[in-house]
């Protein structure tokens, strides 16, 4: 239950600010406008209200008996809203009563259990190292220990009683809070202020206090409201066991002890307890995720569809081209107005045509680039304009009819070939779902001819490879099973993006001289998107410019574009690149690019 | 595979040792001597003194823990101050009620943990989502031996289709056992398969966000392929973590459900030992689901393995 959470807020953790002051009130700011912690606080001060006033509150005295046939177990009444026990006393006044020791049992040990977890985590978070290896396998093999039982074994030691419940769900707790602490610690550490302060020589343990202490207040808040709940939990049921308190003490997990053998003469008696246990711990994780959420600014809003503008069936493409982009707006939805992310972009790419677009991070290209693979994250989508692949709008194409083009008309290769493929298939598994995805062949068929793919695309020893997983390639011969799963079925487009920029010089020169091969072989129109001018002079028939989410420029050739940019903003661009590299001669990088450059 | 193993085994044997020693610690926690617990009433210094000496009490701290853990490696866990019986004994006796309700929570966890982590992953931040979601925080805010008295007052008190007495043993009569066990199994499971759907909702949806789901779906592989072929795969490697976390939890709450269903496991031979300070017992008892546990943990690390190409020893 709390694993999750924990790597939530120490993400939240690490990526806030310092000032603590300044967040607290945002984090107030956003949680008051989140209505379900403000259901979860308004609960719990009604729980923390009945026990501080359970004396003034409870219509009747908890300890009150009344052992007569008519008084024991009755229903809920006007003189006893709730009803009775098996003893006759009020179900409603023990509830109230009981609000204390689960409050008490609550706070009193997750109190505990961050004085034993946080400096543990600190220590080991600080110290890095061995101790941290160490300490870290002696938390998790802790942790790994049924709560339950350490509860059990430190009642059995300790005997009854509210201070060695709290000690028992405190160590239980403990690990947790050293968890998070040192897990913040550690990412702390690696910051420079930290190692800026041990320089002026303040003392560790200053630093430890003074640095780490700010980052982790958030994170115990979270853990500390969701731990307390579980807390609850973990005394009922020791009360519901008989060894948590004294039975006279009222306790919620008491009175659902008794309905154990009396539900059957009595069945509402076990809802009281029961609902109210549940609403207050489901309070403290409410309260928690919510203040997760504020703190790191998360939204849980549904996703809004895009819905494209209806316009009149776009005029016949030109049979030369395989993919038109007509005036392409792109949109994030946000509450009810739409962000452009990509402003009326228009761009074709003939048949056997590389066309490269150029932009740096942000630009919108990639966005672009996915509108026209369809693959835009929820909430995002084309809002007008019209995208011709082979003379077909396949802006506006359900889910089904976008399969029935991918991979054979439609196919991309991506950046980083590493997550581009699943790590925990091997490659043959991969290459043979493409192949059977458009061909009705046999699994030892589609074998076959995801080896030869791999030939095809210079991986050696094809047919061995195939059992291999993708952590067993080098980025380049990855790239290359990247290429391959988008050849599979013969497209007539694919969209490269950013597909040679997580490789090393000499590899991204092979892999774009592949690329080059397989258009020549294949007769395949190529969009190629990149940020490196380097990779444009090299490949590219001709050359796009985007800038903030508009083409700026188009190219009649590549060569032009470096001869005479037209748009300032490519004028900008290839001046930075134009500055000396720093060893030119040195990076073969850099020699091909020369030469590309001199050639055009 | 074999070195997977043994890499996996070498980790465990500090785990070991360290519980071992907290389980045998548990005695000299304990305020009092052990001997005038055994006595009770009819202790006095002379018969303390030869009790402890029978039970080596009197010898040094580091030979009665070597003694201690000679004798748990061979199966001899002591003797009950109540029962005067072998722990061992007590123990196996209880055993086979324990693990069919650990099992069988786990399963149900497994099974509804996993199906509604991957209904709601599959529409992440969509309406089927949001009820998912809801749906398994109020699973983990109730206390799982409510969810059981709950089960009982609707299934069998009300409707009847299942007996009061649940537990049969499984060699008697394995259909009864099995329909015995399904109303604890059902109840023990409810935090557990919200831990374990939380988990694989944000594993899916991360899954399906990714890189290389984009690629396959860029090259036509159908969408259910590519979740339940892909997704799910990857996904399995945290939801194994949380499941393994799951088991000790399941353990700790099947203790507390034994009593739900009058189950005769080793929660109800810890209460009466806890309460009696029967502490050979509650050593055993301890030390054998610690056991348990660890025996989990490792399969789970070797399954992680096998599902983990990156996590094999190379």
């Amino acid at each position: 239950m709390t694993s999750l959470n924990e790597l939530k807020t120490v993400a939240v953790a690490t990526a806030r600010t310092h000032e603590t002051g300044s967040v607290a009130s945002r984090v107030l700011k956003r949680l008051v406008r989140k209505p379900i912690a403000i259901i979860a606080v308004a609960w719990l001060l009604v729980v923390v209200f009945s026990a501080i006033f359970a004396d003034v509150l409870a219509p009747y005295d908890p300890l009150q008996s009344e052992f007569t046939a008519a008084g024991i177990l009755q229903g809920p009444s006007v003189e006893h809203p709730l009803g009775t026990d098996d003893a006759g006393r009020d179900v409603l006044s023990r509830l109230l009563f009981g609000a204390r020791v689960a409050l008490a049992v609550g706070f009193g040990s997750v109190l505990v259990a961050m004085l034993i977890g946080v400096p543990i985590g600190l220590l080991l978070g600080y110290r890095a190292g061995w101790t941290d290896r160490l300490g870290t396998r002696f938390v998790d093999i802790i942790d790994s220990l049924p709560g339950m039982l350490v509860a059990f074994a430190i009642v059995a030691i300790l005997g009854r009683g509210l201070g060695s419940i709290m000690l028992a769900i405190g160590i239980i707790f403990s690990m947790n809070f050293a968890r998070m602490s040192r897990a913040i610690t550690l990412a702390e550490r690696s910051k420079l202020y930290i190692d800026a302060a041990k320089v002026s020589g303040i003392r560790e343990i200053t630093i430890l206090f003074r640095q780490v202490l700010p980052n982790l207040a958030g994170p115990l808040v979270i853990q500390g409201a969701i731990l307390t709940g579980a807390a609850i939990i973990i005394e009922s049921a020791l009360s519901f066991l008989g060894i948590g308190l004294e039975s006279s003490v009222p306790s919620w997990g008491g009175q659902l002890g008794v309905a154990v053998s009396k539900q059957i003469v009595q069945p509402f008696i076990v809802f009281p307890p029961g609902l109210t246990i549940m609403l207050t711990v489901l309070a403290f994780n409410m309260l928690g995720d919510s203040v997760s959420e504020a703190l790191s600014g998360e939204t849980r809003k549904r996703f809004k569809r895009v819905a494209r503008e209806q316009t009149a069936a776009p005029a016949p493409a030109d049979p030369a081209n395989v993919l038109e982009i007509r005036d392409v707006t792109v949109e994030l939805r946000r509450r009810d107005e739409g962000v452009a992310l990509v402003k009326d972009a228009s761009l074709t790419v003939g048949r056997g045509e590389i066309v490269a677009l150029l932009g740096e991070s942000g630009s919108g290209k990639s966005t672009l680039a996915k509108a026209v693979l369809g693959l835009l994250a929820p909430g995002i989508g084309v809002a007008s304009g019209s995208i011709l692949l082979d003379g077909k709008d396949i802006a506006g194409m359900s889910e089904k009819e976008l399969r029935s083009i991918r991979g054979t008309e439609l196919a991309a290769v991506f950046q980083d070939p590493m997550a581009a493929l699943s790590p925990v298939h091997t490659i043959g598994t991969q290459l043979t779902d493409v192949i059977r995805a458009h061909a009705k062949v046999s699994k030892r068929e589609a074998r076959a001819r995801a080896a030869e793919l791999l030939d095809k695309v210079g991986v050696r020893d094809a047919a061995n490879r195939l059992d291999d997983y993708p952590h067993q390639f080098s980025g380049g011969m990855a790239q290359r099973v990247a290429i391959a799963i988008a050849l599979a079925s013969k497209p007539k487009l694919v969209i490269a993006d950013e597909a040679t920029s997580a490789l090393d010089v000499t590899t991204q020169a092979q892999v774009l001289d592949l690329l080059v091969a397989l258009r020549d072989e294949f007769g395949m129109g190529i969009l190629l998107i990149t940020h490196d001018l380097g990779v444009v002079a090299e490949v590219a028939d001709r050359a796009a410019v985007m800038n903030a989410g508009e083409i700026v420029e188009v190219s009649t050739d590549a060569a032009s574009l470096f001869d005479a940019p037209q748009h300032p903003y490519t004028k900008k661009l290839l001046a930075a690149r134009t500055r000396p590299p720093r060893h030119a001669s040195s990076t073969p990088r850099g020699g091909r690019r020369e030469t590309a450059q001199e050639e055009s | 595979m074999l070195k997977l193993i043994g890499s996996r085994l070498v980790l465990v044997i500090p785990q070991l040792l360290i519980v071992g020693l907290l389980v045998f610690s548990l005695l000299y926690l304990v305020p009092g001597s052990a001997a005038a617990l055994i006595l009770g009433d009819a202790a006095n210094p002379e018969s303390i003194k030869e009790v402890e000496a029978q039970l080596g009490l009197d010898r040094p701290f580091l030979e009665q823990l070597g003694t201690w853990f000679a004798n748990a490696v061979q199966g001899d866990l002591g003797n009950s101050y109540l029962y005067k019986r072998p722990v061992a004994d007590l123990v196996l006796e209880r055993l086979p009620a324990t693990l069919s309700l650990v099992g069988g929570g786990l399963l149900v966890a497994m099974v509804v943990g996993v199906g509604l982590g991957l209904l709601a992953g599959v529409n992440a931040r969509r309406l089927v989502d949001r009820g998912v979601t809801g749906f398994s925080a109020l699973m983990q805010s109730m206390p799982e031996f409510w969810v059981g008295l709950l089960l009982v007052l609707v299934f069998v008190i009300q409707l009847g289709w299942f007996p009061v007495v649940a537990w049969t043993p499984p060699g008697a009569d394995t259909g009864k056992w099995l329909r015995g066990l399904v109303l604890p199994a059902l109840a023990l499971g409810t935090g557990a398969s919200a831990l374990i759907a939380r988990q694989t909702r944000t594993a899916v949806a991360e899954a399906l966000s990714s890189r290389y789901a984009d690629t396959l779906t860029a090259a036509g592989v159908p969408r259910g392929r590519i979740i339940f072929r892909y997704a799910l795969k990857n996904a399995m490697i945290p939801v194994l973590a949380a499941s393994a976390l799951a088991v000790g939890i399941l353990f700790g709450t099947s203790l507390v459900m034994e009593r739900v269903f009058a189950f005769p496991g080793l929660g109800s031979l810890l209460l009466s030992s806890v309460i009696s300070k029967d502490l050979p017992v509650v050593q055993g008892a301890a030390l054998v689901v610690c056991l348990i546990v660890i025996a989990v943990n490792l399969i789970v690390d070797i399954a992680y393995g096998v599902l983990n190409p990156r996590a094999r020893p190379q």
